[in-house]
């Protein structure tokens, strides 16, 4: 087995499509959209041989004028429906011959006349090796039906056809590109220039339609498969589904409950969706499910990927229904995702209720809608366009090719919600349970009168540590949320510790990286739901009243009055039936896991719908099956008998404490969980008097905590809703035995082993006798802290004060002393499992290398000045700079003071919150670090609490004072594996020597997206672990999510290997690395390069006390306190130095030993390493074999280490023209510009910013066209860039000065202020500059902006999110959530239709009308703006305004944070111009 | 920097300062036997706990012997939760208001403290006895309740640190103990070793009471080998630990040790003892009123007998260490009170030979440059040895099989187990041995820790795996 899978392939794009909406049909529109495919190009992935891509493809309508002659060549008859298949068979003649009996057979079956076969001509001259190593056969099947069929019972048939017929064709070659009498589709992994070479067909003249959907890939591996080129046979994605989990195990228990009339034989099928390999395939399943099963296109696009309507405070109310009583049947299917569909009649677009993919549409006068990624992707005229805009989050398009019929979202929601009396349904039949305080009440003294005395029973038998109920549960009672940490996890995994752990300790919560975003639930939660229901859930095709009987709660944590009122719900509806998780203590746990199913099973059969699971009714001589063992078997075995969609799961537990044990409950499939011990526990502190407020002010804001809790592990996966996150098993377990996954936690991943049934009820027979036995205290687990007696630390004192004694003396025997106390603790890693072979004759010292090349191998991983006092950073960085190692930034920008001297960090990092991120920052890096994900945390942005934002940080930050910073989950530039190939790029133009890093966390399917990162063209990969340090950051983040980097690294040595991408990629591992032996075993297992953390921290002085986040660091390190600083702080950069310097001593002693000359040559040399049998027994049923396996170096010749530089096939030349003209200072007059020319400016801006420094160089640049991706990135003080035309996504992001205008021609009939002419994520983290567009945003304007001022027309959804300075002015509309968590600036919005308060997120901020001010200087301010507006871009709309100001200044509103309540003291922050040169 | 007070203030550590409670002015306590801090008022004990920085790496818990949970409880008496707070230290300890007065703190857990480092550590030392001593004066007891009798039963010979931390334990997990010790009173050298002054007589019957209260019985003034026989008590009992402590003086071989001014240390404390308390033990009193007395050593005896013998109103108390004033093994506190109540140091002087006169030393640091000569004799009318103790095995135990190493310490067996914990298993199975007599003379709190041990080790063979 191999860490690595190619099936783990995820992949990303450019979509879109091109229709005449007549229905004219033409050759032109087919090679327009080939055209327009190939201008997006940089949106694939292009190998270096220049012609294999990750594939593409197009769908079209079937030519009639095409494929008719060739039918009735065939004999075919020209009456009858024509259907024609697209088919990729075996290269292997015989296996294609059985697949094409076998389609045939099927046909037949359903009385269809196979007319013939035809080969399509392919030129494979234009393919690279890899395409043309996997080429399949590839041939079209001709079919008619019957006469008189209509063509809808055609498709239906032609779909059982093809679906029986895959069932029974074992044959992974074989597909079914399309198969339809509708439409054709050709796809390949060719590049889309080569498209119509490859197929000739799409060449001919006679091949003609009106609708071409198309489609280029960007896959994270490089040995991609024909089949998974896109469109499918329905659609082509953008994005990734981030449910994907859940939706397949829900089509999987929906699929015997599905029923219509129109395919009666539907059940007959092994699956409605498949279940592995591409998650868009599996979208394009369910939608043709629901198509042919006589679902119109509205209903379906809208059940599958609907709005964020849960929270929309203007929705119709009807409407809402709509979606309501859709989503008691259909889980959304919900990520980033912008969908392109057509059946060959109608089209539409959809993009997911976030909108994290763009969709720009134009429509030209000749009736030609084109929707894609980009605008300006083929060479329309712009005084021929009619209308132009984009698709907004959770917004549908859609038209009727023929009748030309244009539908909008709202006229699609107003036709769907009218169908029926969705609001009636709700209203008769579906009950809301409430909160009932006074039963509550009750609850809780119930629970303290009868039992608080056994309370010390269950705590034990429930391994819940005193600990955990100070340091966790009381805090979140305390606090409405939870217990906030710092440092990393310095403990063992838990199938590693000697002590028995909660079994939630095995699972490792999943979350997103690089291609696919994690949410930002603090500031979006408008798009989040946690609303759950009971009752039965029903056929969906079938859209009736009885359908509608629910019990809607509005979270998954139930508390004692919930559960009373479930109880006495209708039985009729609810029958509610209770089944005990104790098991006698003399049986085995499997047994009594088995014997649970299958009481349930013969439950529910009888009737039962609400099944309770329960540990609480617990005896001497009995013992708890763990909850999450108990969940996931017995949902799992109702999938199988095809039950789970008649019962709901409820489980009180006394597991259930910490939103990760609530979130992996859920996962597995609960319904709603009743955690009675939590509950007991706070009556139990309460008493103790150890609770700041009353008990059931306490027990609410516990549940508050949860929610916040559950909301933030669900958009770690980008996930938006409970009911997408049910059953998503997003989780991967370490450390448990294949029998228990395979009862429990089937087709999860366990990769090494572990735990067996009989190693965990041991464990439980432990806590068991201690339970009973009441003279035993309550464990103090030491899981957070160290605790003599406890969990091991990897930081105990002990190493802790060995290393600074070690680095205070500079003695050998003092550093000897420490390094074997941590290379032989007891295990606590998974590498202290691996030892070395040491070789019978050792090297001499001159035999290895030097000590300054393994030095230079070193960086000090990523710390932010602001978690660092300025001393401690700077100490780092001038050790770093003098042993020829780096030092990381961190996230917290940079006093540019320390540019250019000893001081400088040498490695830049680029985080989401993108403080201090300008191009003078940019270009004065050596490395330049995207952190995706940090060990710590992944999966959530960088905190640093208010405290510590100081005057001095908050200058580099360009935040306010004392308000905490946490940045978003997501880089909102990176939402897909393309957008960071385009910061990639972005990066790369602003300082073309800087290497570029990403930083990713172990976790599964780290390989894969580390290949598409080095396809990305980064440079450099860091691998880190869970184990990372933190200044800040939640408990449960630190505990539970991410894995051993030993794991992820071995899988992305391999995955790189394989994709022949290692030797252009320096890996680095990162995360708890202490010794050389560390080193040594970090180069076996893959590493290039090595980051270390809290190593340099506690040779500076750290003396590991875990309250960074309090700004009180005893040492003078992790505080900006003057006094700690300076009276307390002594971390000489010497000590740093003498730290590395040991360690490197140590890797050549190693060296030595293994008789290895250098690092290179240790990298991959896994037969240097011997697996130990472990101490325990659970140890022992490890194997890490798949580890050793992963990181072997290859026999053959590939590479496995880093030595080549990975170059990106475009080079970007306009902007090296530009560069090129101003250095002969020959710039030209205008510059023609399209959308495949990317970053432009970004080169100039790095350019000046290198030469002349922070205060810039005049210069101004004119372009005219339609600009690519990032126009004006870094954009640098004293640059003006002018724009005619359009721009696409991220204009002006990170810019700290000049300006920006953007404005259309001057003969345009369109009304340029009605729509977009910048794309998404424009303005990101800009701290300066001045942006003028004559016409609207897309989503996510000016999101982090912290300086510059920008006039615009109108903003899509999220507009302004955590603004922290600077000032906006929106001449026009503005969306959902807008304004969300801004605490700096300050926007004024023209707000005609006074919506303006429903659609901002009033959290932060204030809002007021500009009439309502007394202050004549901002309305003269705003005004100054708009005429400055005015006069950069010529907007008629600001005219407008202008001429008319009295009658529109009532419209005119001031958006503000909270905190500034006079408005007069308001200075908006300016960079001051200073002097140009 | 505002001095201004606040609970839970991150910053109270710098905001505020240690402070210790305050001592008896040195002239008002050096005329008698009683202790010399007062008790520290409530709001002062909460704010020195509030300084706790409540450390990820508690190194104060992790350098205590006993492991003391003890930023939990610092945190509780920040909070005011004494008795939680009192309970909290029980659980680990079961003499916690007397390591609180006798402990070495600055060698200890604040010598670790992460505050030792120039913001003063967090005064543990002082809050523990405070705490436990309200506790006790409040009649606290823990609730056993719960406690499911195990109809065991083990015999500890010595009621000193090691066995009374035995026993505690013991009890508390529903073994009934029985103490057995030659002594009118519990508590061995915690009783008659060390004088009131640094610990009042009174705590250790509070303390004896409190034990009785949860189940320990004691047979006092009972000496194993004459009263009892040990077969008698390995017979009646499931198991037996032996903690007798280790009273053999050492006596240096030094010339003239025989003479009758010269006292050994701990005959002289007990002899103090025994005379306050009214005992009737055959320990003579020493009274040293009007002499000029030599203290020959410097440890933490040697500081209790030069400050017993100025409270005995000596004329001169001078103390005489062979090596310098940092080499000085005992706690640094003790030093310092000894100054302050007039006790001369002199340091650097071996002795040689005890006269009639005096003692006759020699220079460890002779230096031509700065001394005259390289002897050194200075003059007394006692002397009092205050050399450490060694190992007395009893006769009965070598008759029992208890297996005694070459300098007479009791041989455990050493088990590598997990934790690296030594065993506390004799020669002799059922028999079990902890404290002074198995590792030399050391600290109570060291002796407590290994009673806790053997009871732990003792439980585990009746069952009782705390695992």
């Amino acid at each position: 087995m191999s860490l690595y899978h190619h099936s783990q392939g995820k992949d990303s794009c450019g979509f879109g499509l091109i229709a005449q909406l007549k229905g004219q049909q033409s050759q032109k529109l087919i090679t327009t959209a080939i055209s327009a495919l190939t201008r997006m190009t940089h949106r694939g992935a292009v190998d270096a041989d220049g012609k294999t891509g990750d594939g593409c493809g197009i769908s079209l309508q079937l030519s009639s004028s095409f494929f008719q002659p060739i039918a009735e060549l065939m004999g075919g008859n020209s009456d009858a429906l024509l259907a024609v298949g697209q088919i990729f068979l075996n290269s292997d003649e015989v296996k294609a011959q059985i697949a094409r009996e076998q389609l045939e057979k099927e046909i037949k079956r359903e009385t269809l006349h196979v007319v013939g076969w035809r080969k399509v001509p392919i030129d494979t001259s234009v393919l690279g090796t890899t395409a043309l190593q996997s080429l399949p056969q590839i041939e079209q099947i001709f079919i008619q039906a019957p006469v008189g069929w209509g063509k809808e019972d055609f498709e239906r048939r032609l779909f059982m056809a093809r679906r029986r017929a895959a069932d029974l064709i074992d044959d992974e070659a074989y597909y079914v590109v399309s198969l339809s009498n509708k439409l054709i589709i050709y796809k390949g992994l060719v590049l889309p220039k080569y498209l119509n070479v490859f197929y000739p067909d799409l060449a001919d003249d006679q091949m003609q339609s009106a609708i071409c959907l198309f489609h280029q890939r960007f896959s994270t591996n490089t040995a991609p498969l024909w089949k998974y080129a896109q469109p499918f046979r329905l659609l082509a994605h953008n994005g990734e589904i981030n449910t994907i989990n859940a939706n397949r195990t829900w089509a999987t228990a929906r699929h015997k409950k599905l029923f219509t009339p129109l395919i009666a034989d539907l059940p007959n099928l092994s699956h409605l969706v498949n279940q592995s390999g591409s998650d868009s395939s599996s979208l394009d399943n369910m939608l043709e499910v629901l198509l042919v099963g006589g679902m119109d296109i509205f209903r379906a696009l809208r059940l599958l990927i609907p709005p964020a309507w849960k929270k929309r405070k203007n929705m119709d109310a009807n409407l809402r229904a709509f979606y309501e009583f859709n989503s008691m049947h259909m889980e959304a299917w919900d990520g980033p995702a912008g969908i392109v569909m057509t059946n060959g009649e109608k089209i539409a677009c959809t993009l997911d209720r976030n909108g994290l993919r763009p969709a720009r549409y134009v429509i030209t006068k000749d009736g030609i809608l084109t929707v894609a990624s980009e605008v300006g992707v083929w060479d329309y005229k712009e005084e021929d366009v009619i209308e132009k805009d984009r698709v907004g989050p959770g917004e549908m398009l859609a038209a009727d090719i023929g009748t030309g019929q244009l539908w909008r979202s709202h006229k699609i929601d107003d036709n769907l919600k009218n169908r029926h009396p969705y609001r009636e349904w709700l209203r008769e039949n579906t009950i809301r349970l409430r909160s009932n305080p006074k039963l509550e009440i009750q609850g809780a003294q119930n629970h303290i009168n009868d039992d608080i005395q056994r309370i010390g029973i269950y705590q034990k038998l429930f391994n819940c540590s005193i600990e955990e109920q100070q340091n966790v549960i009381r805090i979140m009672a305390n606090d409405g949320q939870e217990a906030t940490s710092s440092m990393g996890d310095d403990t063992p995994m838990a199938v590693l510790s000697h002590k028995s752990r909660n079994l939630f300790d095995y699972f490792r919560q999943q979350f997103a990286q690089v291609t696919n975003p994690p949410i930002d639930s603090l500031r979006e939660k408008s798009v989040m739901s946690l609303e759950t229901c009971f009752g039965r859930e029903h056929n969906l095709f079938q859209e009736t009243n009885g359908l509608a009987y629910r019990a809607i709660i509005s979270h998954p944590i139930i508390n004692f009055a919930k559960l009373e009122q479930i109880k006495t719900l209708d039985q009729r509806y609810y029958k509610i039936k209770q089944l005990s998780l104790n098991y006698p203590i003399y049986q085995d746990l499997q047994t009594a896991l088995i014997k649970l199913c299958d009481e349930a099973v013969s439950l529910v059969k009888n009737g039962c719908v609400i099944l309770q699971l329960s540990d609480r009714d617990i005896d001497e001589t009995t013992v708890p099956i763990h909850a999450a063992l108990a969940v996931g078997a017995v949902n799992d075995r109702m999938i199988k008998e095809g039950l789970r969609l008649d019962v709901n799961i409820i489980i009180e537990t006394a597991t259930a404490r910490d939103p990760h044990h609530f979130a992996m409950l859920i996962a597995l499939g609960a319904t709603a969980i009743y955690p009675y011990l939590a509950m007991q526990i706070i009556n139990q502190l309460h008493l103790q008097n150890r609770l700041q407020d009353d008990l059931m002010t306490a027990r609410d804001q516990y549940f508050a905590s949860l929610r916040k809790g559950l909301l933030k592990i669900t958009s770690k996966m980008g996930i938006s809703t409970i009911s997408s996150y049910r059953n998503a098993r997003l989780f991967e377990i370490i450390g448990l035995a294949q029998e228990v996954m395979d009862l429990c936690f089937a087709g999860l991943p366990s990769r090494i082993g572990g735990a067996t049934f009989a190693d965990l009820h041991q464990d439980a027979l432990k806590s068991q006798r201690r339970a009973w036995r009441q003279q035993i205290n309550m464990q103090r687990s030491g899981l957070l802290k160290y605790i003599h007696g406890g969990e091991y630390h990897c930081y105990n004192p002990d190493v802790v004060t060995l290393l600074q004694q070690a680095v205070m003396t500079g003695q050998q025997k003092d550093y000897d002393k420490f390094a074997e106390t941590v290379n032989k603790r007891p295990i606590a890693t998974l590498r202290d499992m691996m030892q070395l072979q040491l070789a019978k004759t050792p090297l001499s010292d001159e035999q290895v290398e030097g000590k300054e090349n393994i030095l230079r191998r070193f960086d000090s991983a990523a710390m932010s000045i602001g978690a660092l006092s300025p001393e401690a950073h700077e100490s780092l960085a001038m050790a770093m700079n003098r042993i020829g190692g780096r030092s990381n930034s961190g996230e917290g920008g940079e006093d540019p003071a320390r540019f250019g001297t000893e001081r400088n960090s040498k490695i830049k990092q680029v985080a989401s919150g993108r403080f201090g991120v300008t191009a003078h920052y940019l270009s004065h890096a050596e490395v330049i670090q995207i952190k995706v994900a940090q060990g710590a945390k992944p999966g959530e942005g960088g905190q640093l609490p208010g405290k510590k934002v100081t005057v001095e940080i908050a200058k580099l930050r360009n935040a306010v004072v004392g308000t905490t910073l946490i940045s978003p989950p997501p880089h909102h530039d990176i939402y897909s594996i393309e957008d960071l190939s385009q910061l990639i790029f972005d990066l790369k133009q602003v300082n073309p020597k800087a290497l570029i890093s990403v930083k990713l966390v172990s976790g599964p399917g780290v390989g894969t997206i580390a290949a598409g990162v080095a396809k990305a063209y980064a440079d450099m990969i860091t691998i880190a672990g869970h184990d990372g340090g933190t200044g800040a950051s939640p408990l449960t983040s630190v505990k539970y999510a991410g894995n051993p980097w030993e794991l992820g690294l071995a899988e992305t040595h391999q995955a790189l290997i394989e994709n022949n991408l290692r030797d252009k990629i320096c890996l680095q591992v990162d995360g708890g690395l202490k010794t050389g032996l560390d080193v040594i075993k970090g180069a076996i297992l893959g590493a290039d390069s090595f980051g270390f953390g809290t190593g340099p921290m506690v040779a500076l002085g750290c003396k590991y006390l875990r309250i960074c986040h309090l700004n009180n660091c005893a040492t003078g390190i992790a505080t900006q306190n003057k006094t700690l600083r300076e009276q307390h702080f002594s971390g000489l950069p010497e000590k740093v130095i003498r730290y590395f310097e040991f360690v490197a001593d140590e890797v050549r002693d190693w060296l030595k030993k293994l008789a290895v000359k250098s690092l290179n040559q240790l990298i991959g040399r896994t037969d240097l390493l011997h697996l130990l049998k472990g101490d325990t027994d659970k140890q022992s049923h490890l194997d890490l074999s798949a580890i050793l396996q992963g990181a072997q170096r290859p026999n053959n010749s590939a590479a496995h280490y880093q030595r080549v530089s990975n170059d990106s096939f475009d080079k970007g030349r306009l902007n090296q023209q530009i560069l090129h003209d101003f250095k002969q200072d020959k710039i030209k007059k205008q510059y023609i510009i399209n959308n495949y020319d990317r970053s432009v400016g970004a080169k100039i801006s790095g350019y000046i910013a290198q030469k002349y420094g922070i205060k810039g160089h005049r210069l101004s640049l004119n372009f005219k066209g339609i600009a690519g991706q990032s126009f004006a990135v870094w954009n640098h003080q004293g640059l003006e860039l002018k724009l005619q035309g359009d721009a696409n996504d991220y204009v002006g992001k990170g810019m700290s000065g000049g300006s920006i205008s953007i404005f259309p021609p001057e003969n345009i009939s369109y009304v340029a202020s009605r729509g977009a002419i910048i794309g998404n994520t424009c303005l990101y983290g800009a701290s300066g500059g001045q942006l003028f567009a004559a016409g609207q945003a897309g989503e996510r304007f000016a999101v982090r902006n912290s300086g510059a001022t920008a006039v615009v027309e109108g903003v899509g959804d999220h507009g302004c999110e955590y603004m922290t300075g600077g000032q906006v002015v929106i001449l026009g509309p503005v969306g959902e959530n807008f304004a969300a968590g801004m605490t700096g600036g300050r926007v004024f919005v023209f707000d005609d239709f006074d919506t303006l308060e429903s659609l901002a997120n009033l959290d932060t901020i204030e809002i007021t009308r500009l009439s309502d001010t007394q202050d004549d200087q901002i309305q003269a301010d705003l005004k100054q703006l708009i005429q400055q507006h005015i006069d950069k871009t010529a907007s008629r709309w600001a005219q407008k305004l202008c001429h008319n100001w009295p009658s529109y200044i009532d419209a005119f509103k001031i958006v503000q944070p909270k905190q500034s309540r006079q408005l007069s003291a308001i200075k908006p922050l300016k960079l001051s111009q200073g002097a140009l040169t | 920097m505002s001095k201004k007070f606040k609970i839970g203030d991150t910053l109270s550590f710098i905001k505020q300062e240690r402070n210790l409670a305050n001592k008896r002015q040195a002239d008002a306590r050096s005329h008698d036997f009683n202790e010399i801090y007062f008790n520290s008022d409530e709001q002062n004990l909460v704010k020195q706990a509030d300084r706790c920085l409540d450390c990820g790496n508690p190194f104060c818990e992790w350098k205590c012997p006993l492991h003391n949970f003890i930023p939990n409880w610092l945190d509780m008496v920040a909070h005011g939760q004494f008795e939680q707070a009192a309970s909290l230290m029980h659980a680990t300890n079961p003499l916690p208001e007397i390591c609180g007065r006798v402990c070495p703190q600055d060698r200890l857990c604040e010598q670790a403290c992460t505050l030792n480092t120039g913001f003063g550590a967090v005064t543990i030392g002082a809050i523990e006895k405070n705490i436990a001593d309200t506790a006790l004066a409040n009649h606290w007891r823990p609730d056993l309740s719960s406690v499911k009798p195990l109809g065991k039963k083990v015999a500890i010979v010595g009621a000193g640190p090691a066995g009374l931390g035995c026993a505690e334990l013991l009890v508390r997990n529903g073994v009934i103990p029985v103490v057995y010790d030659k002594y009118p009173e519990i508590g061995g050298l915690l009783t008659f070793g060390i004088p009131g002054f640094k610990l009042e007589k009174s705590i250790l019957i509070k303390r004896r009471q409190f034990l009785q209260d949860i189940g320990v019985e004691f047979q006092l003034n009972t000496k194993i080998g004459e009263d009892i026989s040990f077969e008698k008590l390995q017979q009646d009992f499931d198991a037996v630990f032996l903690a007798l402590g280790t009273y053999q003086a050492v006596d240096g071989d030094l010339s003239g040790k025989e003479l009758p001014q010269v006292i050994q240390s701990l005959d002289y404390l007990i002899g103090n003892v025994n005379q306050q308390q009214s005992y009737q033990m055959p320990h003579s009193y020493h009274d040293l009123k009007g002499q000029d007395v030599l203290v020959l050593g410097g440890g933490d005896t040697a500081m209790d007998c030069v400050r017993s013998a100025i409270r005995q109103q000596a004329k001169s108390v001078r103390c005489v260490y062979r090596k310098d004033e940092n080499a000085m093994p005992g706690s640094k506190t003790e030093v310092q009170n000894a100054k302050e109540e007039g006790v001369q140091f002199i340091f650097n002087l071996q002795p040689l030979e005890i006269t009639t006169d005096g003692v006759a030393f020699e220079r460890t640091d002779f230096d031509e440059l700065k001394h005259k000569d390289k002897k050194v004799f200075l003059s007394a009318d006692t002397i009092v040895l205050a050399f450490g103790f060694r190992a007395n095995p009893q006769s009965w135990m070598k008759k029992a099989g208890v297996e005694t190493t070459d300098s007479g310490l009791v041989r455990i067996e050493n088990q590598s187990i997990f934790n690296t914990q030594d065993s506390q298993k004799t020669s002799v199975s059922g028999v079990y041995a902890g404290g002074d007599m198995v590792s030399g003379a050391d600290l109570v709190v060291t002796a407590i820790a290994q009673g806790r041990e053997a009871a732990k080790q003792i439980l585990a063979t009746f069952g009782l795996v705390d695992d």
